[in-house]
């Protein structure tokens, strides 16, 4: 809302510049702005142009000629809207216009300009204007802009929370300043005719009217509005239409009532109907767009048809022209809901329904009404024929009990009763002292004010939170909950993948149904009013938004991608926890001192497994034959990761068909966090007493048959571990699988075995027969043999 | 005879000086089968028997004094010969030093979120989490939000299709899971992602990440609620920034204050940054609406509270010096590798 710092001070006396007004104002919770300065300049005269001639060295400069009366002057001038006969503002050499710019003698393109004839914007009136600002051709010429001007106005820009409704209007504002500054509020006489006749054509057919007023004035005459009406409707952003229209649009930005009149003879009948709408009512509202009504939104009507939607728009037909004789001046209080259900639906909004959806003073309709048709008879004349006043509830102030204690209770800290007096009563709320409380009585513009607590906030709010202490005890008890944001598990997946250059990646949740089916994954959860297409669904996998990352990176040129995230997925069961990481390219970059190094080695199937075997915080988490892979994994190369009996993850290669376009393999990961989260919180490592005797190192050379998983050959290594006690760790150090020297269908494994005796040096003897009764083992259970 | 004592002086005297071929000499001089003490030795038959056990002892002892100080010697010459080496082996330290893998980095957003909850935990504030799909009831409604009122405006919502939910707007309904599971005293942070349907921009995106704060017990206050966001600010930012709280408005809290942040850049003085007003926005809070303790079956007589909200891509966006809240978002490696 756009606010007159002139007009506002007609309703509060106050001495603040308009940016120590801004001040005051964020001071009390308005946030505001200075948008158009008051007289930012000095040495700016009017001025006529007398003559307009093309500047000789430019095609877009004009070379004039103005007189302020006493002088002439040569000024060189870019702006397209000049012409000869205008009475425009000359800022003189020597002038200073806003931002401390002063203009000098200068030459432009080879041409004397003798001052600078001004737009709006360099005079800081407007943040935007197009062309010189052409002043009203009867302007007096010679005189300091400032006086021609009226008294220069700054227009501010004010945001108003959404409770407060009361403030969006010059009073409204002027109200919460006088309560700050402690200054009386002075509201324009009003004068009211008592002896009128009553209007008797009103009916309210709805409860979603609380309250109607209607007069009716005729003979007036509909014509062009007074300059200073078209000057304070311009500085609230409101264009002017006609002297009625201006006026009921200058009461509303003054008391924040909003009125409509009606040109009474384009009414089917002269009965005034407020009531909902029946469905596939139609009506052409004044911004000339047609609306589809639906039932049960508020309108008024005639007996035919709907005349205005009801706080939102009036009609078009009805609707004040020149023509125009008698009006019906209508100033109403409308349920704030149904305005805004029905603003929202009609996706249609104006300062009207702006208003009235934030909740309108039972008082100011009546005010308001009298404001209105003392301005019209003054202006258009006419003459009030009659009035009527009709509600469909019966209103009374809310009264509130305030106790002094609980004032310190919620602020912390002890207001003077005396203070709080004040301050209440400058807000125009009635007290009455009892004791240890006060009861008081809210005015009708303080809808906001419904408990005791928004009380307390007025207190605090007019007082300043400035003056509330920060607490110096209390403020710390001990924390004894064992979690932070992130889950144990998920910590540690993120420090060890950091460490080995993985980088986090952070999605949004929606995607587009396509991206889905790429991996063959469904959706659950789709978005009923989504942004765009591309955001219609959300995420079942974090696959999707990591590959498109993936994609994203190789296209920049990274030659290695690894990327992991945390987050929710939204699966058939709801919302899941879940990690993942995306691997891809080279694992490390070339180094000169390693000019040796032949293998370039790539994120595969291995070295991938190889991470996540070694990211996973405990042995509860096995690594087993992925028996249901989904069908984005490469069917051969693909791993699940068991816990407690639960698969919870997988790993693998990306079907091949999916990185088409990749030159390497696409290694992913996930895994559902929901249930383990807790665990590794828990988990407690017990110490083991380690040998002091010294490791023998063995090498063994085995063959098996190729369709042999690894595993079996690990089952029994590791039983014979656990049996003979010597044998205390096996590594696979190579694999070859050249059938030509091996044999059809055969493959060989070469382990590192490390034999210790926790009690004494080993003799060979006695690790040559541990071995031989693993090769026995091997051989009798599996038909692995030593390679020979 | 030489004086005992004399000798070993010399012979330490010799040690000292020596290098590796005199060192043998010298061992032979004075320990070897003719050397000086082995002489002396030799020589005792001919002494009484108390000089026979003294000098016998000092001569030993004086032989065990010398063969260590020489085999001590001989161990510091190996060393120093060793170390000698060194001089021809210089490497050039400005050639690139090699770590297979390249930077890792944690997103911006996460460890703005860590960072914020640590401090608070170190407040003695728990943590807390909440669905991402929530019902209007635990999103507005229990938060003193009517439907069809305006503040519902301001936050835009995504609904499921064909159910009745929506994505959380706010981490705000985390206060309400808080409250219902638990009983005062309260004191959580719920950080979390949150949705809001609005076209996006550089400083809105339709995914973004808040962390809401809560404290519920009898007896606090708002010089509490100051208290614990000033502490956080000057543990979070800087020790010695001013901040200021401002009235503002919020449905579930009365009164609501939005809290301001000296600039860190200008110190105030105003910047680019600030907008040239020397103050950044930070957070929302105020004391708790007795309406939302109503909607968890709270006694609002007994129990006061405070609650807040910070925007963590807001606040990720100032300390990182990042114009454009997208880039979180679109997880380039160019981006990412810088944190």
């Amino acid at each position: 809302m756009k606010i007159s710092y002139n007009l506002l001070k007609k309703f509060v006396d106050f001495e603040a510049s308009p940016s120590d007004l801004t001040s005051i104002l964020m001071s009390i919770g308005i946030e505001s702005s200075v948008i158009s300065q008051g007289c930012g300049w000095t040495g700016v005269v009017t001025a006529k142009v007398l003559d307009v001639q093309k500047h000789p060295g430019s095609d877009k400069l004009f070379l004039c000629r103005v007189s302020d009366g006493t002088k002439e002057y040569s000024i060189v001038c870019g702006a397209k809207n000049i012409t000869l006969g205008q009475t425009v503002p000359l800022a003189k050499i020597g002038a200073v216009l806003p931002g401390s710019f002063e203009i000098k003698n200068s030459k432009i393109r080879g041409v004397n300009s003798e001052g600078m004839i001004c737009s709006e914007k360099e005079l800081g009136l407007k943040e935007e204007s197009d062309g010189i600002f052409v002043l009203d051709e009867k302007t007096k010429v010679g005189v300091p802009l400032e006086k021609v001007l009226g008294g220069v106005d700054s227009v501010l820009e004010i945001e108003i929370a959404t409770n407060r409704g009361d403030c969006l209007s010059h009073l409204g504002i002027a109200r919460e300043i006088g309560a700050k500054l402690r200054k009386t509020v002075s509201v324009p006489q009003v004068k009211v005719l008592k002896k009128l006749p009553v209007l008797n054509c009103i009916e309210i057919k709805s409860n979603l009217c609380k309250r109607y007023i209607g007069s009716v004035i005729s003979g007036v005459k509909v014509g062009d509005s007074p300059r200073w009406l078209i000057d304070i409707l311009a500085k609230s952003g409101i264009r002017s239409i006609n002297n009625i229209v201006d006026i009921t649009n200058f009461v509303m930005i003054e008391f924040g009532q909003p009125l409509h009149a009606f040109d009474l003879a384009k009414l089917s009948s002269k009965k005034i109907i407020i009531r909902e709408s029946a469905s596939l009512e139609k009506i052409t509202a004044l911004d000339g767009k047609n609306y589809k009504l639906e039932s049960g939104m508020l309108v008024i009507a005639d007996e035919q048809k709907p005349v205005a939607i009801a706080g939102i728009m009036g009609g078009e037909f009805s609707g004040i022209d020149e023509k125009t004789e008698t009006i019906f001046l209508e100033s109403a209080i409308f349920d704030a809901s149904s305005i805004r259900k029905t603003s929202k639906k009609l996706n249609l909004s104006s300062d009207s329904s702006y208003r009235f959806e934030r909740g309108l003073g039972w008082d100011i309709a009546e005010l308001a009404v009298w404001r209105a048709v003392n301005l019209i008879t003054e202006i258009a004349g006419g003459k009030q024929e009659a009035l009527e006043d009709l509600h469909t509830v019966k209103y009374e102030k809310t009264k509130i009990a305030l106790r002094f204690e609980r004032v310190s209770k919620i602020l912390g800290y002890v207001v003077e009763e005396a203070e709080i007096g004040e301050i209440l009563r400058f807000l125009g709320i009635d007290l009455q002292t009892k004791g240890e409380m006060i009861l008081c009585t809210i005015p009708s513009w303080r809808n906001d004010i419904k408990i005791e607590v928004d009380l307390i906030e007025e207190i605090a709010r007019i007082k300043g939170y400035d003056a509330i202490p920060t607490s110096k005890t209390n403020i710390y008890y001990s924390y004894t909950a064992n979690n932070s944001f992130l889950s144990s598990i998920v910590e540690e997946f993120r420090i060890k993948l950091k460490g080995i250059g993985f980088s986090e990646a952070l999605n949004c949740s929606f995607l587009e149904v396509s991206e889905l089916e790429k991996f063959g994954l469904r959706y659950y959860y789709k978005i009923a009013n989504p942004i765009s297409k591309e955001n219609e669904f959300l995420r079942s996998s974090l696959l999707p938004c990591l590959f498109k990352n993936l994609m994203l990176n190789i296209r920049q040129g990274s030659e290695t991608v690894s990327l992991f995230e945390h987050g929710k997925i939204f699966a058939d069961v709801g919302e899941r926890k879940t990690f993942s990481a995306i691997m891809c390219g080279r694992v490390w970059h070339e180094w000169w001192k390693w000019t040796e190094q032949k293998v370039n080695p790539k994120f595969d199937f291995y070295f991938g497994g190889g991470i996540i075997k070694n990211i996973l915080p405990s042995e509860e988490f096995m690594i087993v034959e992925n028996l249901t892979p989904p069908s984005y994994f490469h069917i051969g190369k693909t791993a699940a990761i068991l816990f407690r009996g639960k698969v919870i993850g997988r790993f693998g290669i990306l079907k091949p068909s999916l990185t088409i376009d990749i030159k390497d393999e696409v290694f992913y990961f996930e895994m559902d966090l929901e249930s383990v989260e807790n665990i590794c919180v828990k988990k407690t490592t017990f110490y083991k007493a380690y040998s002091k005797f010294p490791i023998v190192k063995r090498d063994l050379s085995v063959t098996a048959d190729k369709s042999l998983q690894f595993a079996e050959i690990e089952k029994v290594i590791k039983t014979v571990m656990k049996s003979g006690g010597i044998l205390k760790d096996y590594s696979l150090f190579s694999v070859y699988n050249d059938e030509t020297k091996l044999g059809d269908g055969k493959i060989s494994y070469a382990f590192r075995l490390s034999y210790r005796n926790d009690k004494k040096t080993l003799s060979d003897k006695e690790v040559n027969d541990d071995i031989a009764i693993l090769l026995n083992k091997l051989d009798s259970d599996l038909n692995v043999k030593l390679r020979q | 005879m030489k004086d005992i004592r004399q000798i070993i002086n010399e012979a330490l005297e010799k040690v000292k000086n020596a290098d590796v071929s005199t060192l043998e000499n010298i061992k032979v001089k004075y320990l070897g089968k003719s050397g000086v003490l082995t002489q002396i030795l030799k020589s005792l038959s001919s002494y009484s028997i108390e000089d026979k056990k003294r000098i016998g002892s000092e001569a030993n002892n004086a032989k065990s004094v010398i063969e260590t100080e020489i085999e001590n010697k001989k161990e510091n010459l190996k060393k120093f010969l060793i170390d000698e080496k060194m001089h021809k082996e210089k490497l050039d330290y400005s050639k690139s030093f090699y770590f297979p893998f390249s930077k890792g980095s944690f997103h911006p957003v996460i460890q703005t979120i860590q960072d914020i909850t640590v401090v608070f935990k170190s407040l003695g504030f728990a943590i807390a989490e909440g669905p991402e799909i929530e019902t209007d009831w635990y999103n507005f409604e229990a938060l003193n939000i009517p439907n069809n009122h305006p503040a519902r405006d301001t936050q835009d919502t995504f609904y499921i299709e064909g159910m009745k939910a929506l994505l959380r707007t706010h981490t705000s309904p985390g206060q309400i899971h808080v409250m219902e599971k638990h009983k005062p005293p309260i004191k959580a942070v719920v950080p979390g992602k949150v949705y809001r349907n609005e076209a996006s921009n550089a400083t809105h995106f339709s995914t973004f990440h808040q962390v809401e704060g809560l404290s519920v017990d009898e007896n606090i206050t708002f010089a509490d609620l100051k208290a614990v966001l000033s502490d956080f600010a000057h543990k979070f930012f800087d020790s010695d920034i001013n901040i200021r709280f401002r009235p503002s408005h919020f449905q579930f809290t009365e009164p609501s204050a939005e809290v301001d942040m000296q600039c860190i850049f200008c110190k105030g003085k105003g910047c680019r940054l600030c907008k040239s007003s020397g103050w950044i926005e930070i957070l929302g809070c105020g004391m708790v609406h007795p309406n939302v303790l109503k909607a968890v079956h709270y006694d609002s007589g007994k129990y006061t509270g405070y609650a807040f909200g910070l925007g963590v891509e807001r606040i990720a966006m100032f300390k990182y010096g990042i114009d454009d809240i997208r880039l979180f978002y679109e997880n380039d490696l160019r981006f990412l590798k810088q944190f």
